[in-house]
């Protein structure tokens, strides 16, 4: 049973990483109905500017260890947002009228661009975060062992699940995201600015892309450039295991991934982990054909 | 339908380009990972043969001539690499170094073969590739088999009764896993462990914990270092100490950055000798030049192997004093003996394997540093 | 217009043909290569270009095709061409019984679900299932195949081979598009609940494609196995699905031509970048998005479909 819990705390830790990446694509395709393919490229610049940012300001000293960390955080979202919006401008805005698949290859085209852009800038080798800049305390869990910087990164993507969820219910911007999202031309008849949306909501899910991509640097120290397809497409399925579009069901989804990972790791086959997770989401899908909390949507006539 | 057009025009005009190379360097090819996930590993063999390669030509060249390295991508992937190779085959080279995964690697064997050019292996360390009686193939690395031997002998010389073994599934990984899962459970050591992680994951807190679970003496890992670093520190993590083994392919000085000097303290390795470990002047030469050219020390012992692979093309060329691919497998079958290489004696057999005893045991110490254990 | 479109077919098909002339070894297999990513594209083309579908995980089948020969043709020494049908009535069936619970998926759901599909059978071959597929290392040793008593194993005699099944399925294709079913896809892809209204059984005919699809690609999986004599599971992973994908939309999904076009542009542009080294696959990326960007419905989007109506008016006089 102990070791049941280890491996539930084990696909939490994946799951929060995995939840995080998939708010952002979430988010994206909530408004423009686009899978951003190049999303998992833009967690992975997160993690290598992380790493610039960390090595070249020595945040940490000035600053002590959490304020030294949040400026950090907020620096990498503001870049990567930006990074963001810049993709949208270049590859995306041209191809809004033309059909959904097109901008689905220039997503693909930017990932190349991307992940090629990464290595030519920083080599092909593996990067390492410094070690020991978060202590590595553990705590215990019920006679559980289980490390602080764990808890940590799932405390924080909930706590921006919750915070966008915030956003997007109850701001006003918030909601001309989610009239954009229902339906655009009738979002712009009420005056809402839709091209300021989609900007906005490029600001977002890659800056949240980014976040994930600093945490994955800072708890397993080691980045490299193609890390970013893995976990863009294990965001993806979780994303759609949620129902796409949905800002909670990207959250459910991700953990729920993780935890089938690691539990199906652990009882079935470690080799076969990633068959299970993707024969579990094809058999979700089968009895509910747009994920656990995608809304049943009628077909217009 | 004029994009068309222009498109096999210059398709056409390429082709006519690429045949127009001069004709009086001696052209030594270079197929690596140059892009992909392998990247690192292809860039810096590159970066090895262009050293080698000024270093012949600063001392007078080859046969009156010059080196020269032309170096195609495979990406690693075979379909690309039957490109690289039929590429290379057209460019008038002598001999070919690489390339590193086996799959790889054999996918062009016979492109070569056809085309009469010495292919020298840097890192394809599966058994089947030299067993195909294949005139013109040599490889400086090592068989998986004989890695098995030395890996399990390891195992039994540290005591261990219980072991577990961890592979990625790769063809390399899984070769060695399973030649040294047979050799320990004829000796009665018994497997508790036999399982394949999935490359390129950053999370392996899973497989740890059931792997903690089935409680082992050691654990064999015969995977890549950028695994083996996060396993170490992960482990480590845990609170668990149990001593790791890895294959030559956690040779690797990022290994000990990606776990931390106290995780990866401790941790064993078997691998060909690294080139600072050899007395040779050779060995020494190489090692300073390389440092002074890219600033860094050589990382990769892949990277390394294939600069023997340049080396030994290079002195069956001065000795035939012929380009002829003939003669030059001939010199390195037979008269090739151990030929002072950066990583040891170099000489092959009829298979075109490397002879001799190869692997040696490192101990990575608390400083981080690869210590040759006796 | 018409006139000058089939000058350049013909210009091509005589490029084609005397390739060997004045291409060397190293442009042939180029060339080889296109023309099988010619043929996936085509076949993948049936289920998204036509069918509508989102299907990004066509390698499945492809796999299975291929690893069918080789397993069959290896352990049986049955001549490889002859597994041709065979490996597509593999590939077929497959896709047949993952297909039948998953076609009523929409768009990005059923996307995903593909994506699956072809990890779970990467791994299946990855973990040596049933003992047959030789696990990473894959299957060795294939035997060059035979044609009227002729060993095809150079680059030319490929050329001819692979183009000439380029051929056979272009005009197969062509026949399809004009055929009812053909007709029928396409009424689906534009409207679906219209096609259900107007009595087309949607869910059949979406099956059928995709089956279809599959079987193609399984015959092109014989082809692979052949030209390369190994095959190993890292030849089929999802990126290889993300390929076809992109030959299919970039040189315009439902376009015969617009799709042979893609896989010229998609598998024969990183060779030309090959001088590029390390910028080899930046330039291919860029390459991409701007012609997206450009030629937003693919580079060769299909013709509106002029249907001659005048057959059905009395005395042919315009209205």
């Amino acid at each position: 049973m102990e070791e049941f819990f280890q491996q539930l705390t084990n696909g939490l830790a994946v799951g929060g990483i995995y939840a995080l990446i998939a708010l952002g694509y979430t988010m994206v395709y909530g408004v423009l109905k686009l899978i951003n393919f190049a999303h998992g490229d833009l967690f992975t610049i997160g993690a290598y500017l992380g790493l610039t940012l960390l090595t070249s300001m020595s945040l940490m000293d000035s600053l002590g260890v959490f304020f030294g960390l949040l400026l950090l955080v907020l620096m990498v979202m503001g870049l990567v947002g930006l990074i963001g919006v810049l993709l949208d401008q270049i590859a995306y805005k041209p191809l809004r009228q033309s059909p959904r698949l097109s901008a689905v290859v220039s997503a693909l085209g930017a990932s190349i661009v991307f992940q090629n852009a990464v290595m030519l800038i920083y080599g092909a080798r593996f990067q390492v975060y410094p070690q020991d800049i978060l202590p590595r305390i553990v705590i215990n869990i019920f006679g559980m062992p289980v490390p602080l910087i764990r808890i940590m990164i799932l405390m924080a993507s909930i706590f921006m699940m919750g915070a966008l969820y915030f956003f997007i219910q109850r701001t006003k911007v918030g909601t001309a995201i989610r009239a954009a999202a229902e339906d655009q031309g009738a979002a712009r008849l009420m005056g809402i600015d839709v091209n300021r949306v989609i900007m906005l909501v490029f600001l977002i899910g890659p800056a949240l892309g980014g976040a994930a991509g600093l945490m994955v640097g800072l708890y397993y120290g080691q980045i490299n450039f193609t890390m970013g397809w893995i976990y863009g497409l294990k965001a993806f399925t979780a994303a759609i295991l949620g129902g796409i579009g949905n800002i909670p069901g990207a959250m459910v989804g991700g953990i729920l991934l993780g935890v089938i990972e690691a539990l199906g790791a652990a009882y079935i086959s470690i080799a076969w982990k990633d068959a299970i997770a993707f024969f579990v989401l094809i058999l979700i899908l089968i009895f509910r054909p747009t994920g656990l909390l995608g809304e049943r949507v009628a077909e217009k006539i | 339908m004029i994009r068309k057009a222009l498109f096999l025009f210059v398709a056409v005009c390429m082709a006519f380009a690429v045949q127009s190379v001069s004709a009086d360097t001696v052209k030594i090819g270079l197929m690596g990972p140059m892009t992909g996930p392998w990247a690192s590993e292809g860039q810096e063999m590159k970066q090895v043969l262009d050293l080698l390669a000024e270093d012949v030509n600063e001392n007078g060249g080859l046969i009156g001539k010059k080196v020269e390295i032309i170096a195609q991508d495979d990406a690693g992937d075979p379909r690309q690499a039957s490109l690289a190779a039929n590429r290379l085959s057209t460019m008038d080279i002598v001999a070919v170094v690489g390339t590193y995964g086996s799959s790889i690697t054999e996918a062009t064997q016979n492109i070569y073969d056809e085309s009469q050019i010495i292919q020298v292996a840097n890192g394809s360390t599966a058994i089947r590739l030299t067993e195909k009686g294949l005139k013109y193939f040599f490889r400086t690395c090592p068989r998986d088999d004989e890695q098995g031997r030395v890996g399990a002998q390891t195992i039994k010389d540290l005591g261990f009764k219980k072991v577990a073994i961890l592979h990625d599934n790769t063809s390399y990984a899984k070769g060695l896993a399973d030649e040294a899962k047979a050799l320990l459970e004829k000796d009665n050591i018994s497997i508790v462990f036999y399982e394949a992680l999935t490359p390129g994951e950053r999370d392996y807190n899973a497989i740890l914990t059931k792997m903690k679970s089935s409680k082992p003496d050691g654990v064999f890992f015969t995977g890549y270092y950028p695994e083996a670093g996060l396993l170490l520190r992960q482990k480590s993590e845990m609170g668990w100490n149990v001593p790791f083994i890895g294959g030559d392919a956690t040779n690797h000085p990022d290994l000990v950055k990606i776990a931390g000097k106290k995780s990866a303290e401790g941790f064993y390795f078997l691998t060909a000798p690294l080139p600072k470990d050899l007395d040779t002047p050779e060995a020494k030469k190489f090692v300073a030049d390389f440092q002074k050219k890219y600033e860094a020390p050589p990382n990769s012992i892949y990277a390394v192997l294939s600069g023997d692979g340049f080396r030994v093309i290079v002195e069956a060329i001065k000795s035939t004093k012929s380009t002829d691919p003939d003669k030059l497998a001939d010199f390195l079958h037979k008269k090739l003996t151990d030929f002072p290489g950066l990583t040891g004696k170099i000489s092959f057999n009829d298979k075109g394997d490397r002879i001799g005893e190869v692997y040696r045991v490192y101990r990575v110490d608390g400083e981080g540093n690869f210590v040759l254990q006796p | 217009m018409k006139e000058k479109r089939y000058i350049v077919y013909a210009l091509f098909v005589v490029f084609l043909l005397t390739a060997p002339l004045y291409l060397n070894r190293y442009w042939l297999e180029v060339l080889n290569s296109v023309g099988l990513y010619a043929i996936l594209g085509l076949s993948l083309n049936i289920i998204v270009g036509y069918g509508g579908m989102f299907h990004m995980g066509h390698a499945a089948f492809y796999a299975i095709g291929a690893y069918t020969t080789a397993i069959i043709s290896t352990s049986y020494g049955v001549p490889v061409l002859w597994l041709m049908p065979l490996s597509g009535l593999t590939a077929g069936v497959f896709a047949l019984v993952v297909a039948r619970p998953i076609i009523h998926l929409r768009g990005d759901y059923l996307l995903i679900v593909t994506i699956g599909l072809v990890e779970i059978v990467r791994i299946a071959l990855i973990n040596n299932v049933f003992g047959i597929t030789g696990g990473a290392n894959g299957i060795f040793g294939i035997p060059r195949p035979t044609l009227f008593g002729y060993k095809i194993f150079k680059s030319h005699q490929f050329l001819y081979l692979i183009w000439g099944c380029v051929a056979v399925t272009v005009f197969f294709f062509y026949r399809l598009e004009n055929s009812r079913f053909g007709r029928a896809l396409v009424y689906l892809k534009e409207d679906e609940i219209a096609a259900e209204g107007s009595g087309v059984h949607t869910a059949r005919y979406k099956l059928a494609a995709f089956v279809l699809g599959a079987f193609w690609a399984g015959m092109v999986g014989t082809l692979f196995a052949a030209k390369m004599t190994i095959i190993s599971p890292e030849s089929f992973s999802f990126w290889e699905s993300v390929l076809y994908f992109m030959i299919v939309i970039l040189g315009g999904s439902g376009n015969i031509a617009g799709v042979i076009l893609g896989a010229f542009l998609v598998i024969g542009l990183p060779e030309f970048f090959r001088g590029l080294e390390n910028y080899r696959l930046l330039m291919f990326g860029a390459a991409m998005i701007f012609m997206m960007i450009f030629r937003t419905q693919g580079i060769l989007p299909p013709r509106q479909k002029v249907f001659d109506v005048s057959r059905f008016r009395k005395g042919g006089e315009p209205i």
